[in-house]
């Protein structure tokens, strides 16, 4: 039964301070979005004189030419192709890893594990050239698996710190008890460890999906054809060192982040218990 | 634990199959090899990758391009657009391509020295002997600035199609209000720029992000302007000393511009702010050149009857820039056809009617003396006209002050000028920086 209370006038004050501070981070958080999707309607001139203004006249213009300057709708696509595949693949097999890293003894175990988050520091421009050499070499140059495999690697690291980390809170003995019951270790992976690690599960998913929709550098360089191209690249589409649209390019962004927010506020609820799952376990 | 083997299951069977459809399609274009291109048939495929596109000017001009050329190589040689959109980004992938040895047959310089890395790498195909060979072609090389963007050591590698003739924009109305016309001497120009300033009127438009552009237009005439030393200095090819009086000076000037003359987002600001604060009529000139007039008409970004309200001059002392853009290069290919249809390619799009066809659609200004102004280019662009006409009577030329920098001193260049701008440097210690890293960056 709830008991009422009444509330002292410092916690009314601190309630009315908690309730501003909120109001003040939904600000932070809508304001780029809300400005994005409303200079989506403006002129040029009106987004360079005066941002913050209201547009003159609601138009659709810069949707239409967006999508005749750019192919945006078949680059959303194919960015959401590579990048769900990309999440996928990276999951399960740094799942696998990061169980290993967490649970088992071997030698060199921890100076394997440092070089492989070694990679985390190397910078993308070092990069470049090896990866374009590798995969033009292996016949790969403008494929989706070649993204699809670059993206997976560059994630690796923090995938793998993540998940050992998940795999590393779960209890020993879940593990023990299920060799006592008869269970092998890939069933034991698989059956008891992975369900425990959900939580990390989710959020090294996330932060892979993430990385990959939003990665420039490889696309740009991997791909030629626009079969094969990610939605960052259609942005550079409206700038050039003379010449600009930025109603076309708001118009792009808006087409290419609406779905996005879309999907996550219908989904928010699962996104945020699978992040939390895991911390109740075990 | 059921659920958990089905969702595993559905994953993988999701992984496979999106792996067969989404992979599987794309290699039809890219993977024939490794430089992009391919043989069909007798037909030989010339993978071209351009960031004119999108927004880019010059995007319908290529486009055109590429279909008559097509048409006319019908079965022998075919074009295919590689779109690299932004200029940055085609400069970044061609440096990449560059160092792993792998360029496309064809590569469009531009302003960014990449006819001297691809060099550098032993990359390119010298033209020499085939330039000279066709005496129309041969012709277009009689000229220093030609020579200096397209030749090294005496022999042919590229082939310009865009000149780059640049004086500056004026306000009219906003001259008329202050009584003033665009000066013929250095003097007069500031004293225009004092009389503006007392009207209430900004008389510049600057920038200093993305290479200062616009900035650095104004203050590479002064350069020009300044006597023997400073026009030797403007058409020199990598200078390592900018420590010299005329540059010295120059940068002391644009230091008082920035603080005085400009609007406030002129520092951090780039070409997109000074664009705009000349667009709206908050700033009386800019520096820039003839592929700017369609924007005055573009009335997305300008007030209607915005063309009609601007002038065109040359710079006081009688300068205009006046060079061509570093060309198109044939790079070394393991398929000596390859190389040929990329020859044929260079030469169909920087020849004479590939420049009137520019000209005529976008304004661009030939990169050949040669190559006649037509009355449909001054028809469609009459600003270009005038200022076609003024640049004529210009006689002192040269390049851009960042067109000869050493590669990666622009950047070095965008990213000090603040500095200047608020004080933290002197002229001669923002002077010194610039020769420090031209000194250990020099080009042979």
């Amino acid at each position: 039964m709830l008991t009422h209370y009444k509330r002292t006038p410092t916690q009314k004050v601190a309630r009315g301070f908690s309730y501003l501070f909120m109001a003040l981070c939904v600000c932070v958080a809508l304001f780029p979005i809300i400005w994005v999707v409303l200079s989506s309607f403006k002129t040029n001139s009106e987004i360079f004189s005066n941002g913050l203004s209201l547009p003159s006249h609601f138009s659709f213009d810069g949707y239409v030419q967006a999508l005749e300057i750019a192919p945006i709708l078949k680059f959303f696509a194919n960015s959401l192709i590579i990048a769900t595949i990309t999440t996928i693949l990276n999951v399960f097999c740094l799942a696998m890893a990061g169980y290993v890293f967490a649970k088992k003894r071997f030698r060199f175990k921890n100076t394997i594990y440092a070089i492989l988050s070694l990679s985390m520091v190397i910078p993308t421009t070092a990069l470049m050239s090896p990866v374009y050499n590798i995969i033009t070499k292996l016949g790969l140059y403008d494929t989706k698996f070649a993204l699809i495999l670059v993206y997976t690697a560059l994630n690796m690291p923090i995938s793998l710190m993540v998940l050992r980390s998940a795999f590393a809170s779960i209890p020993t003995e879940l593990e023990e008890a299920a060799y006592i019951d008869g269970a092998g270790f890939f069933r034991t992976f698989i059956q008891v460890m992975m369900p425990c690690a959900k939580g990390g599960l989710a959020s090294a998913a996330v932060l892979t999906f993430l990385e990959s929709w939003n990665e420039f550098t490889f696309a740009l360089l991997l791909t030629s054809s626009t079969d094969n191209r990610t939605l960052p690249l259609s942005l550079s589409y409206f700038t050039s060192q003379f010449s600009f649209n930025y109603t076309a390019m708001f118009a792009a962004i808006t087409i290419a982040v609406l779905p996005s927010i879309i999907v996550f506020a219908i989904f928010q609820e699962q996104v945020n218990a699978s992040l939390t799952a895991g911390s109740v376990k075990g | 634990m059921k659920m958990m083997k089905r969702w595993l299951s559905c994953a993988l069977a999701l992984v496979m199959l999106l792996g067969l459809v989404g992979c599987g399609g794309g290699t039809d274009e890219g993977a024939a090899s490794d430089s992009g291109s391919e043989s069909t048939g007798d037909e030989i495929v010339i993978n071209y990758p351009t960031f004119q596109v999108g927004t880019n000017t010059a995007a319908p001009v290529v486009a055109e391009l590429v279909n008559r050329f097509n048409e006319e190589y019908a079965g022998q040689y075919r074009i295919e657009i590689e779109e690299v959109p932004g200029d940055a980004n085609y400069a970044e992938r061609i440096q990449v391509q560059i160092s792993s040895g792998q360029l496309p047959p064809v590569v469009y310089g531009g302003g960014y020295a990449l006819l001297d890395l691809a060099l550098e790498a032993d990359l390119v195909v010298d033209l020499t002997d085939v330039v000279n060979a066709d005496p129309e072609w041969a012709a277009m090389y009689d000229n220093d600035a030609w020579q200096a963007a397209n030749c090294r050591d005496g022999k042919i590698y590229a082939s310009s199609s865009e000149g780059q003739l640049i004086g500056y924009f004026y306000n009219k109305e906003l001259f008329d209000q202050v009584g003033i016309q665009p000066a013929t001497t250095w003097e007069e120009f500031f004293d225009n720029c004092d009389k503006l300033l007392a009207a209430g009127i900004t008389p510049l438009a600057m920038d200093t992000a993305d290479g200062a552009w616009v900035s650095m237009l104004l203050m590479g005439a002064m350069v020009a302007t300044s006597g023997d030393e400073g026009l030797e200095f403007m058409n020199t090819k990598y200078p390592t000393d900018y420590n010299i009086e005329p540059v010295v000076n120059a940068v002391a000037e644009m230091q008082k511009w920035y603080q005085n003359y400009t609007t406030l987002d002129a520092v951090g600001g780039a070409y997109e702010n000074a664009a705009n604060n000349f667009f709206s009529g908050n700033v009386a000139m800019i520096c820039n050149g003839p592929w700017m007039i369609g924007d005055f008409s573009d009335t997305s970004k300008t007030p209607e009857g915005f063309d009609q309200n601007v002038g065109v001059a040359t710079y006081p002392g009688g300068f205009v820039y006046d060079a061509p853009i570093e060309g198109m290069f044939v790079t070394k290919q393991d398929d000596p056809a390859l190389e040929e249809a990329a020859i044929a390619m260079v030469k169909f799009f920087t020849s004479p009617e590939a420049q009137t066809l520019a000209l005529e659609m976008q304004g661009m200004v030939p990169a050949a003396a040669s190559v006649e102004i037509t009355d449909t280019a001054t028809t469609n662009f009459p600003l270009l006209g005038e200022f076609l006409n003024m640049a004529s009577e210009c006689t002192v030329r040269s390049n851009t002050f960042t067109g000869n920098m050493v590669p990666g001193l622009q950047d070095l260049f965008s990213a000090e000028l603040p500095n200047l701008a608020n004080g933290t440097y002197t002229p001669e210690q923002f002077c010194q920086i610039l020769t420090d890293f031209a000194t250990e960056n020099a080009v042979a």
